[in-house]
């Protein structure tokens, strides 16, 4: 898998893009300061008024400006790193917790294994989105910027709560996965040699479970992506909103979602195609497709590798084995040379 | 037989003590921090609603007074079964009519199929919504077409353009599973068998292929329906349709999200049941 990987543009140059977006957030946060740069006038060389904010975009700024004169390039780049860190943290929570519940839960008996599917399936029939809603709905919405708690708390709450709401099925996933491996021949001969279970999962399941735990990583990332973007149409922004009337809502950090939802907001006051509807839009729906095409590079890695193993290699060797029965148990490929072949 | 009702009674206990658990935890979390008395209390309350001790209301905006809620919901559920499954019965259709062309299909068309739906599934359900609405009200614009609502009201349903979205996005989810499927089950010796013989490779799809995934595929709906719902709550939030979800959502109280839940769940519970019973042994692997 690795070494399809490896010689795949496609899969190069998603990595490309995340780790090019994150770097220019993380510099911006460190060389500017976090700082959003306002212009709320644009005025022509001999200083006559040309246009107030919102302005189009243009040479200088690339992105235009929103209703407060914020420049919208420089709040996606500052935006970049939380839509990113926080998809990324909340997919890697999932994982890590999921693999220390499941796989000891895996190696148990079938009846507590029932036990636990049955209880999680109640977990599977509403949507993330609006569960989470219900939960958020009374503890993110401010009526003054004064009552706002302090940032890492808000960040730290939602991404818990957002690693809790989606383990449950991934826990069920994870815990059928490491059965049916265990199920497998291999593991009842390593097993009857007498593996413990902790041997028995570093040396045979983990290999075989790392390939599909980055396919499910990747899943996760856009999953938790398109649930934020959810969140936010609902009126709930990432780190809770400012809500001083009843429509008058805005989000308390610059983060792709939470812009996207703030900006579709203002469709009844502006024109429904503008810049700053299109631009938080299409760069999440352009961060989504990026998201699934390296889920489907690594799916495709995935499945060459496996039909590498399963068809070509054993076939192959047993039936020149089969044909060469001096030396049965001989490794075939070594000894026969290659023209042969 | 018995066993089976031991089971299923079990599983539907477990299951509406899980669903009560779940619908009081809005309740937990008070100003950022778990409060585990007031989620009792909350609990206790969900009980007596469930048990019909207390009368399920919700405060109705329009009429400005508590109403009780299961009348009042009646028109809400019917818009979003109408939704959900016509939409599920457009995509399913397309989808086998799909994969009965890429069964036919040579090597070249194939991969020309495989590449197409491999991109087109990858946009997300919302864009779908926003780029269906851009067309209509372009489409206005230029030929002073107006018969396809872009967004409902209280008054008037909207039902063309949400079908049509999720259609669309289910569609490509089940393509993508039968495609897989069906490129797997090619090589299976069932097959190799029929073919053998002399069999119509349209006979082959329809009475032998498909009655052996059918079951599997259902599996797979089952087990991802929790994102076919996903996609219905943004459809109806961004369509302004006067369903289930988009009430919920206006109405994020605890009975409201009880209600749901069992909403949800019981239907899904009775076709498990009714499928495990009804589709033949053979359909599911087993020997008949």
């Amino acid at each position: 898998m690795k070494r399809v990987l490896l010689r795949d543009p496609f899969f190069w140059g998603c990595i490309l893009i995340f780790a090019t977006l994150l770097l220019l957030s993380v510099g911006h946060t460190l060389f500017r300061d976090g700082q959003v740069d306002q212009i709320s006038n644009r005025y022509a060389a001999d200083g006559t008024f040309l246009a107030t904010s919102p302005l189009e975009p243009s040479s200088e700024q690339w992105f235009g400006t929103d209703r407060s004169g914020n420049d919208l390039f420089q709040i996606m780049i500052a935006g970049a790193k939380w839509t990113i860190g926080i998809c990324f943290t909340v997919a890697f929570g999932r994982i890590l917790l999921a693999l220390l519940i499941g796989v000891p839960l895996a190696f148990r008996g079938k009846t507590l294994n029932t036990v636990i599917r049955t209880v999680l399936d109640g977990f599977l029939i509403l949507p993330i989105s609006l569960l989470a809603y219900f939960i958020l709905v009374t503890g993110l919405f401010f009526a003054s910027p004064e009552d706002i708690p302090s940032l890492s708390s808000r960040v730290l709450f939602e991404t818990g709560l957002l690693i809790l709401l989606g383990l449950p099925a991934l826990l069920m996933y994870l815990v059928s996965e490491t059965r049916h491996l265990l199920t497998q021949e291999f593991m009842i001969v390593a097993r009857t040699l007498g593996g413990s279970s902790a041997y028995q999962f570093r040396t045979h399941i983990w290999p075989h479970l790392l390939p599909t735990l980055a396919i499910v990583f990747m899943q996760q990332f856009v999953q938790t992506l398109m649930v934020l973007i959810h969140l936010s149409l609902f009126g709930l922004f990432f780190g809770g909103t400012l809500a001083r009337f009843a429509n008058d809502v805005s989000p308390t950090m610059f983060e792709w979602s939470s812009q996207f939802g703030f900006y579709y907001f203002q469709f009844t006051a502006v024109s429904w195609i503008n810049h700053l509807f299109l631009i938080p839009a299409i760069s999440l729906a352009a961060l989504v497709f990026f998201g699934n095409l390296l889920t489907s590079r690594l799916e495709r890695a995935y499945r060459l590798r496996r039909e590498q193993l399963l068809f070509t290699e054993p076939v192959a060797q047993a039936e020149a084995a089969a044909t060469q029965l001096t030396g049965p148990f001989d490794s075939v490929l070594r000894h026969t040379p290659k023209e042969k072949l | 037989m018995v066993s089976l009702v031991i089971r299923k009674s079990l599983q539907f206990i477990v299951s509406l003590v899980v669903l009560l658990c779940i619908s009081a935890l809005p309740a937990l979390i008070v100003q950022l921090r778990p409060n585990f008395s007031n989620y009792t209390e909350a609990l206790k309350q969900q009980v007596l609603f469930l048990t019909g001790i207390e009368p399920i209301l919700y405060y109705n905006v329009t009429a400005q007074q508590l109403r009780p809620l299961l009348p009042d919901l009646q028109p809400f559920i019917q818009e979003t079964l109408i939704i959900f499954s016509s939409a599920l019965v457009c995509s399913f259709i397309a989808a086998l009519v799909y994969a009965f062309f890429f069964y036919r299909a040579r090597q070249r068309t194939r991969s020309l199929l495989k590449q197409t739906t491999r991109v087109l599934e990858m946009v997300p359900d919302l864009f779908w919504v926003i780029f269906s609405q851009y067309i209509i009200i372009v489409l206005f614009k230029t030929t002073g077409f107006d018969q396809i609502e872009v967004a409902g009201g209280f008054a008037d349903s909207i039902r063309f353009l949400p079908i049509l979205t999720l259609s669309l996005t289910t569609l490509f989810f089940f393509i993508k599973w039968l495609t897989g499927q069906i490129q797997e089950e090619e090589s299976a010796s069932y097959i190799e068998l029929a073919r053998a013989k002399g069999t119509n490779a349209n006979h082959l799809f329809w009475s032998h292929l498909i009655p052996n995934l059918f079951y599997r595929f259902y599996l797979f709906f089952r087990a991802n329906v929790i994102t076919i719902l996903s996609s219905l709550v943004v459809i109806e939030y961004t369509f302004n349709v006067q369903g289930l979800f988009r009430f919920v959502l206006s109405n994020p109280d605890l009975p409201v999200l009880l209600v749901t839940l069992l909403l949800i769940y019981l239907p899904f519970f009775l076709i498990d049941l009714i499928v495990e019973l009804c589709i033949p042994n053979a359909w599911k692997g087993g020997v008949s």
